[in-house]
């Protein structure tokens, strides 16, 4: 083909190679750009994500209105738990960062995403009277925050402990020791960030911001926009 | 047109004519073969469920099975599919289970012998040891089915997010168990990778299946 089309006289393979060189450059051409472009991608980060850290545990816990509240009926919503206990005095700063996130949740723009707020108390001694009382001090909207205990005491450590990676202990004269931990929780049931250190951002600044997040997935990760998310997670773009 | 002269005679007047084909035509599918390997790289596989990308082990248990104890890390190695459910659930842990069976039946019969489902009891009151095995076995013959003590239960299905409790029933099926009713996938080092949700069909799970165990 390349003969006909060439013109005549000299050998064909020089003009052939030519021809090859030019498909060459432009195969080249093209996968520089597409490594580019992945680079670019993994660079400037134009989708951040939150991880998918691991799975949430599975719960049925009774709230300050002494009703049941599992993680099933929390599928489908994004959550932001706490830990803490009615008679705690060093838990201010707990709740006044929840308090702050639920001020925030009222004006940030999260495009309809479903948010709650649970707080789950690490002291067994905790009932539904004591939590409601917690709840009323602190000033919880409780159509956004929930104050609730773990049903069956014996899984509270497999709960607390085991699933939400928090640490906690409860001494012989009842005596508890509690760290700091807020943990996010998608729709699906798969923690997506667990704040347990202070950043220079407060964590209630940082949570809002990573609901935003959170948000803009969900919004815009249909179709073909789907797989940029995914290549996102895949190349670990996540928001600082 | 000019190709059968010159391989019946080769003649010293052109020796390089063939090498220049070879100059253009294996670059080229060098080239296009390197295109292919970072395309399909880069092109991530669509997960029918979420899918964890940190690696973090699974939590591994001791439950009993009518042919022994069975330890989650015996089947390093493998891909385990972990199933919550109990052996009178009218509905969903037949359906999942059958699509399970049918996703292993898709793979190739090497890929098969590297899944294995574990299906774990949440109505240990009900289900021995024995009736589960029964159970399971009726799906596939490599099925797993495990139980314990409610406190054992009760732990591994809190670690791995699976809420359930007793519910009502009729008589004639006795008491219904509500359960969380995702299929979770273990990979073969042991790390908890993919969470399935209730109503992926077969095709989507052994395609996950598939792309796990490459």
């Amino acid at each position: 083909m390349a003969i006909t089309i060439d013109s005549p006289g000299t050998n064909q393979g020089p003009r052939l190679s030519r021809r090859g060189r030019r498909w060459l450059t432009a195969v080249s051409v093209f996968t520089a750009l597409a490594i580019a472009s992945v680079f670019a991608f993994v660079t400037f980060q134009p989708i951040q994500v939150l991880p998918r850290v691991r799975l949430a545990p599975g719960f049925s816990l009774i709230d300050s209105e002494n009703r049941t509240l599992t993680s099933e009926d929390l599928r489908g919503r994004f959550v932001l738990y706490a830990f803490s206990y009615s008679s705690c005095e060093s838990c201010s700063s707990i709740d006044e960062t929840m308090l702050e996130i639920q001020e925030g949740l009222a004006t940030a723009d999260l495009r309809g995403l479903p948010v709650r707020l649970v707080t789950i108390s690490v002291d067994p001694d905790d009932t539904p009277e004591t939590l409601a009382a917690y709840a009323a001090a602190t000033g919880a909207d409780s159509s956004v925050w929930t104050f609730a205990a773990v049903e069956d005491d014996r899984f509270l450590a497999d709960v607390v402990a085991g699933g939400f990676n928090t640490y906690y202990a409860v001494d012989g004269d009842g005596a508890i020791t509690l760290d700091r931990s807020f943990v996010l929780v998608d729709n699906a049931g798969i923690i997506r960030n667990e704040y347990k250190y202070q950043t220079q951002t407060s964590d209630a600044e940082r949570i809002l911001r990573h609901l935003g997040v959170l948000a803009a997935e969900v919004e815009n990760s249909k179709g073909a926009a789907s797989l940029a998310y995914e290549a996102a997670h895949l190349f670990l773009c996540y928001a600082p | 047109m000019t190709e059968s002269p010159i391989s019946e005679e080769p003649a010293p007047s052109r020796p390089r004519f063939p090498w220049q084909y070879a100059l253009v035509a294996v670059p080229l599918v060098i080239a296009g073969l390197v295109f292919w390997w970072g395309y399909n790289r880069a092109q991530p596989h669509q997960f029918s469920g979420a899918v964890i990308q940190s690696p973090t082990a699974a939590p591994d248990f001791t439950l009993s099975s009518d042919t022994g104890p069975v330890s989650l890390s015996d089947y390093r190695g493998k891909l385990v599919a972990l199933y919550f459910g109990y052996t009178f659930c009218p509905d969903i842990c037949p359906t999942t289970l059958q699509d399970v069976a049918d996703a292993i039946e898709i793979l190739d019969d090497g890929d098969a012998t590297d899944v294995q489902l574990i299906f774990v009891t949440v109505d240990p009151a009900r289900d021995t040891a024995e009736r589960l095995g029964e159970y399971v076995r009726h799906f596939d013959e490599s099925f797993l089915g495990v139980t314990g003590t409610e406190e054992e239960i009760g732990s591994v299905a809190t670690l791995y997010g699976i809420y359930y409790r007793a519910g009502e029933g009729s008589e004639a099926t006795g008491y219904l168990m509500e359960h969380t009713a995702t299929l979770l996938v273990i990979d073969r080092e042991g790390n908890l990778k993919e969470v399935i949700p209730f109503g992926v069909d077969s095709d989507g799970i052994a395609a996950d299946l598939e792309y796990m165990l490459r």
